[in-house]
């Protein structure tokens, strides 16, 4: 539908999508927590800007938009189908330690280790994902609990290994060893240097758009998502579906925290995947984006360009990085308050079956 | 080995560590009852910590601690108040927000006003003391461990009968309750859910600050962002495993704080802080499959939304 509409048409869209309400709201209430707290929030606003774009800026954007836009395209694949997956950073931690642990201690080429590292944190991210997943469909317990619950066992149990068994007993940070240099992923010539994940990422997004729109599956989880009683009578496998997404989620978590060690820290030290919060940002990417692939990849790029331009919003104009994480939570805030009229009309519907369900015993809709 | 793990040290670090899960979660069960869906807890409660420790220290007095704690409570909890209720959005987006702009904001005001990262400890905040109760307080073993304790432990303890009594035997209770459960019937009856689904959050947002004074004023006096880990959520699981029934969430949340406190006392014996932090977690995941049959409501809510 989008394909035939006009520049015009294009720029009314944006002009009165709720989302632009949003942010030019977030950036105002931003503003005014600055100002309040005595900084000026115009050299602070500037300064991040610049600091998103100039110099090496665009480079550490675009590094930097790599695990968010995995994490964001991660929750996509499970919210989209109506699976509330919170567990995306035990599923980034437990699946990069994983990864790395192939990189440091598997012999042979790059071209090998790699990828075989990348496969085996996407492997490991998705067992961790399964646990959830069978709660719920096995023992009926919501994914939105079990999954953020496990967020702690699984930095636990991640950090536990690094701190003992897997620990570089020359340094005294609780950390592994360092990715040997064959087996670090390459950074390309591109903007002074991005890692080569970056293709990875644009591929899933690709392909993620093709599968949401083309493909049967892609149209079944979206059918579950919108309901799942409904999904189940039209013959959707609702609990085999679950499990799906949640392997495909928690592979791209396994897979993005695996990059992150051998694309960027080179060691996994406890607890410093959990400290970015990045994949709470890639989160609230996702909700922004309405789950959809290529306007993921756009929030994605704002949203690391704010915590980039943020970062030198905290050392230019004295006001720190965490405005970003702010100003994040804020656009998400004011989407789901507006975005509201439609979602109302639903559970009224929902609300009269509910009700018909009880007046009348022998419903159709017990499935 | 376990005469040395269970005495009256683990039955009162139990407690304390009790408190901040007891206030959060009966603040979530107001909600439950009244039909709003409530995992903001979390951030309420890092706001509260903050405001707490600020206010503690500004003021140099705990009380003006505790009063600050109650208003950043409800500051946030009208976030949700406002767009779950008046907007009607989505609550678990909403929630999910809250939480990590009460993270956001209070690291980014813990450098902007007190000028200092990850930890603001000052000998000028004033903790919360511990009051003996008099005569109460002589009791053997329990003296110490219930009635020489904070005032918003006490707070706490007197909750869990005070709103069995209002949500079970007050016709203002009933009605929080039939809001919940009949909306419509409540609304032709002339009760305006709106007004009592905002009581609602807004309790919750008082109890989840006051659960913040606690941590950062009573179990230790200091402010660490991200200092609530997690003890959001566990009440949020101590609400669906308690049936939001006051005793059944005291019940939940006294389980949940004897893991951690057990798992403090591991910690004492040599087992590594790792595997020690994650007892609460899992002890409430276990809870959680051993009284699975219970989380139908939410299944249905989780699953049929986002």
């Amino acid at each position: 539908m989008s394909g035939r509409r006009s520049v015009g048409g294009y720029v009314r869209a944006v002009r009165t999508s709720p989302v632009t309400f949003s942010l030019v709201l977030a950036f105002a209430v931003g503003a005014t927590i600055v100002a309040v707290t005595g900084q000026d929030p115009f050299l602070a606003y500037r300064e991040m800007f610049a600091g998103a774009v100039d110099g090496s800026g665009l480079r550490n954007t675009l590094a930097r938009s790599i695990p968010i836009v995995g994490m964001a395209l991660a929750v996509s694949v499970a919210f989209r189908a109506g699976v509330i997956n919170l567990g995306g950073e035990g599923q980034m931690v437990v699946g990069g330690l994983a990864g790395t642990v192939v990189a440091i201690y598997t012999p042979g080429p790059g071209a090998v280790v790699i990828p075989l590292a990348m496969i085996a944190g996407a492997a490991a991210g998705a067992a961790w994902a399964l646990l959830p997943a069978y709660g719920q469909t096995r023992l009926r317990l919501p994914i939105l609990i079990t999954s953020l619950l496990l967020n702690y066992v699984g930095r636990a149990i991640t950090g536990y290994l690094v701190r003992f068994p897997l620990a570089d007993v020359s340094v005294t940070l609780a950390t592994t060893r360092q990715v040997p240099e064959t087996a670090r992923m390459p950074k390309m010539p591109v903007f002074g240097g991005v890692s080569l994940s970056i293709v990875l990422v644009v591929a899933v997004v690709a392909g993620l758009a093709i599968v949401y729109s083309r493909s049967v599956v892609g149209y079944e989880t979206r059918m579950a998502g919108y309901s799942g009683r409904f999904a189940r009578y039209g013959g959707v496998p609702v609990e085999r579906q679950t499990i799906g997404v949640m392997l495909v989620a928690g592979a791209i978590g396994g897979a993005i925290g695996t990059h992150l060690i051998i694309g960027e820290s080179l060691r996994f030290i406890d607890g410093e995947l959990v400290l970015s919060g990045l994949a709470w940002t890639g989160l609230l990417v996702s909700l922004l984006a309405a789950n959809r692939p290529v306007f993921i990849l756009l929030a994605g790029l704002l949203f690391s360009g704010l915590q980039i331009g943020g970062l030198a919003m905290q050392r230019n104009a004295d006001v720190s990085w965490r405005l970003a994480q702010v100003l994040q939570a804020l656009v998400i805030i004011a989407v789901a308050s507006r975005l509201t009229l439609r979602r109302l009309r639903r559970r009224e519907v929902e609300q009269a079956e509910v009700a018909e369900v009880i007046l009348e015993p022998a419903h159709v809709g017990e499935i | 080995m376990f005469e040395q793990l269970f005495d009256s040290a683990l039955a009162d670090s139990a407690i304390r560590a009790m408190i901040p899960i007891l206030l959060a979660a009966l603040g979530g069960m107001i909600c439950e009852r009244a039909g709003v869906f409530q995992i903001s807890l979390e951030g309420m409660m890092v706001a509260g910590a903050f405001a707490a420790v600020g206010g503690s220290y500004l003021v140099q007095s705990s009380t003006m601690g505790i009063v600050f704690a109650m208003a950043a409570g409800v500051a946030v909890s009208l976030i949700l108040a406002f767009g779950a209720v008046t907007r009607k959005g989505d609550p678990i987006v909403l929630g999910i927000a809250i939480n990590l702009f009460a993270f956001g904001i209070t690291g980014f005001l813990l450098p902007q006003i007190f000028g200092v990262r990850g930890v603001f400890q000052d000998a000028r905040i004033d903790g919360l003391a511990r009051l003996p109760i008099p005569l109460l307080s002589d009791i053997p073993v329990i003296g110490r461990v219930l009635f020489t304790n904070t005032i918003t432990a006490y707070l706490a303890f007197l909750l869990v009968p005070a709103l069995w009594v209002f949500l079970f035997r007050t016709p203002l209770g009933l009605r929080l309750r039939g809001v919940g459960e009949r909306p419509g019937a409540a609304q032709t009856l002339g009760v305006s859910p709106a007004r009592y689904k905002y009581a609602a959050v807004i309790a919750s947002g008082v109890l989840s600050g006051l659960a913040g004074a606690q941590l950062a004023l009573g179990n230790v006096v200091q402010f660490a962002e991200n200092m609530s880990s997690g003890r959001g959520w566990v009440a949020v699981v101590a609400v669906m495993l308690g049936r939001a029934h006051p005793t059944g969430v005291l019940g939940a949340s006294l389980l949940f704080a004897f893991a951690e406190a057990l798992g403090f006392r591991f910690q004492g014996n040599g087992l590594p802080v790792q595997i020690t932090d994650a007892l609460p977690f899992v002890m409430t995941l276990l809870a959680l499959v051993v009284a699975r049959k219970r989380f139908a409501r939410l299944l249905d809510l989780t699953t049929a939304s986002a």
